[in-house]
């Protein structure tokens, strides 16, 4: 008996740990960060990261931060990025590195990082965008890595972003409003509706 | 009587040897998060838009490595990591425990990684625990913090010598995959001190404040210090659990070479793990650390290849008990 109530305990527990993040997404849903590029689902990537920050130590943009009990325990010392703090260049360096595959190693060309790299897609906030308020800036194109490819500009130099965004969030990071015009859905949020 | 001391073994000098290999690793860890740094600095190809301090760390780290490297962007990239993960020169090493967690936790076998613990699991089973002893950035921090306890005793510090049962780090580790398989998430890696440091260390050096990790690691300082001496690694670690099951049959063994031990027990007071080598008493959770070969003043302990321990010889030769025998049988008979 005293076994099975051990492991019933356990088990509840465990349970109420695996449950802490989605309350506390809820209750922060202000919290915004990207996985680095070319990494897992997010319910596998908690599994598979074994936390050696590698990935961080190899980023030549220091855009790579990690996690604290922000974003729930089983989440605890995996990586982020803040676009707005610092976006990804992909260089594609984190994955190269990554020794359990959480982080998948690409080539730095952009067929592949198009195909495999899901972070998230950029959206436009037409009411701040200066280009949408009829002052033309096109800031956000210019720091595109996918240019026409991920994003794309109209008239007054209108952005409109593109199905092959990947989500690097160098546009919102060089976005000259304030607050930015331009912010990275990020997928694990975007997947999760 | 023999006249061991007068030539004391060469064996004695591998403890110096140990604390040169622990303190270079703990400084190697130490290094890389400024190597990271400096090769962001590097990259970002604008020295004069550095902060002082920047550019004191830039200067300070060229100085450094430009003997060695062409390109420190990306020649520098040769050694990254830490003990729990890292490539060494294009190798890459992980922890046992990081592998086997990591399985439980995904429920799949990614083979480059599990590979990567094999070096460490061969080593464990010829030669035991020895990543506990000679590399552990933990041990390093501890051993000190162990010293430092000897010295507070000395000094009249009332301090907790409480003794449990070593098997709890057993309970500790099967608990811990447990929990990194019901939660999908690798959690042992958040209880275990080596990972932790090198986590630590990095995120203070190059990202500019300690994690929570810190907090339990100073937690298990403060444990180990007042409550039982080496607490942590003897009672709690899972990590060592799994290198002393990997080590359980290792070949190479301290051994007590009963005609040269006179008793004095000193191994058994210097031992960090807490063990018996004045009985015979090594078993799994030696780390051949040799601060009992250093210690010893008649070198009755040596390495021996096999794979199972003696059982208890009795009383060392050289030592009183041993003597009152054999009077005792000589009357006797």
């Amino acid at each position: 008996m005293q076994r099975r109530n051990f492991i019933k305990s356990l088990a509840a527990s465990a349970a109420l740990l695996a449950a802490a993040p989605l309350v506390q997404a809820a209750n922060n849903p202000s919290f915004r960060f990207l996985r680095p590029p070319g990494s897992k689902d997010e319910k596998d990537f908690a599994a598979t990261c074994i936390r050696c920050g590698k990935c961080g130590e190899v980023c030549p943009n220091r855009c790579i931060k990690y996690l604290g009990t922000e974003n729930g325990l089983s989440s605890l010392d995996t990586p982020y990025i803040v676009p707005r703090e610092q976006a990804c260049i992909l260089c594609m360096k984190c994955g190269d590195v990554c020794p359990t595959g959480a982080i998948e190693s690409l080539p730095r060309e952009a067929e592949a990082i198009m195909q495999k790299v899901d972070m998230g897609v950029a959206r436009v906030d037409r009411t701040l965008c200066l280009s949408w308020q009829g002052k033309t800036c096109g800031v956000c194109y210019r720091a595109c890595p996918l240019q026409d490819v991920a994003i794309r500009i109209g008239r007054l130099e209108q952005p409109h972003v593109l199905k092959d965004c990947v989500g690097c969030g160098l546009c919102e990071r060089s976005c000259i409003q304030i607050p930015q015009a331009i912010k990275i859905i990020p997928s694990h949020t975007r997947k999760k509706v | 009587m023999k006249k061991r001391v007068d030539s004391p073994s060469a064996l004695r000098h591998l403890n110096k040897l140990r604390w040169v290999v622990l303190t270079l690793i703990f400084l190697m860890l130490i290094l890389l998060p400024f190597i990271h740094l400096y090769q962001t600095y590097v990259a970002a190809h604008a020295y004069d838009l550095l902060l002082p301090h920047e550019k004191t760390i830039y200067d300070v780290m060229e100085w450094f490595t430009a003997p060695f490297v062409n390109d420190p962007e990306t020649d520098l990239d040769a050694i990254k990591g830490t003990t729990w993960s890292g490539t060494f020169f294009g190798l890459q090493l992980s922890d046992p425990l990081a592998v086997v967690s990591q399985v439980a936790a995904s429920f799949f076998l990614y083979w480059p990684f599990i590979l990567t613990g094999l070096i460490p699991v061969v080593v464990t089973m010829l030669l035991g625990r020895v990543f506990c002893g000679w590399i552990c950035p933990a041990t390093f921090i501890y051993e000190l913090n162990d010293t430092l306890a000897a010295w507070m005793r000395r000094a009249g510090v009332p301090l907790g010598d409480k003794v449990y049962d070593k098997r709890i780090k057993y309970l500790i580790l099967l608990a811990g995959l447990v929990l990194s398989m019901l939660l999908g998430s690798v959690m042992t890696a958040a209880i275990y001190p080596p990972a932790i440091i090198g986590r630590e260390l990095y995120y203070a050096i190059a990202q500019g404040a300690f994690g929570s990790g810190a907090v339990f690691f100073i937690l298990t300082i403060i444990f180990d210090l007042l409550v039982a001496r080496r607490g942590f690694c003897r009672y709690l670690c899972p990590g060592g659990a799994l290198y002393s099951l990997l080590g359980r049959y290792r070949v190479l063994r301290i051994q007590r070479v009963v005609e040269d031990c006179n008793d004095c027990k000193k191994c058994n007071v210097v031992c960090e793990f807490g063990l018996d080598p004045l009985q015979d008493g090594f078993g799994q959770e030696c780390n051949n650390c040799t601060a009992c070969i250093a210690v010893c003043p008649t070198d009755a302990l040596v390495f021996k290849v096999q794979t199972h321990d003696q059982a208890f010889q009795g009383p060392g030769h050289l030592g009183h008990a041993y003597r009152n025998q054999q009077v005792e049988e000589k009357s006797g008979g």
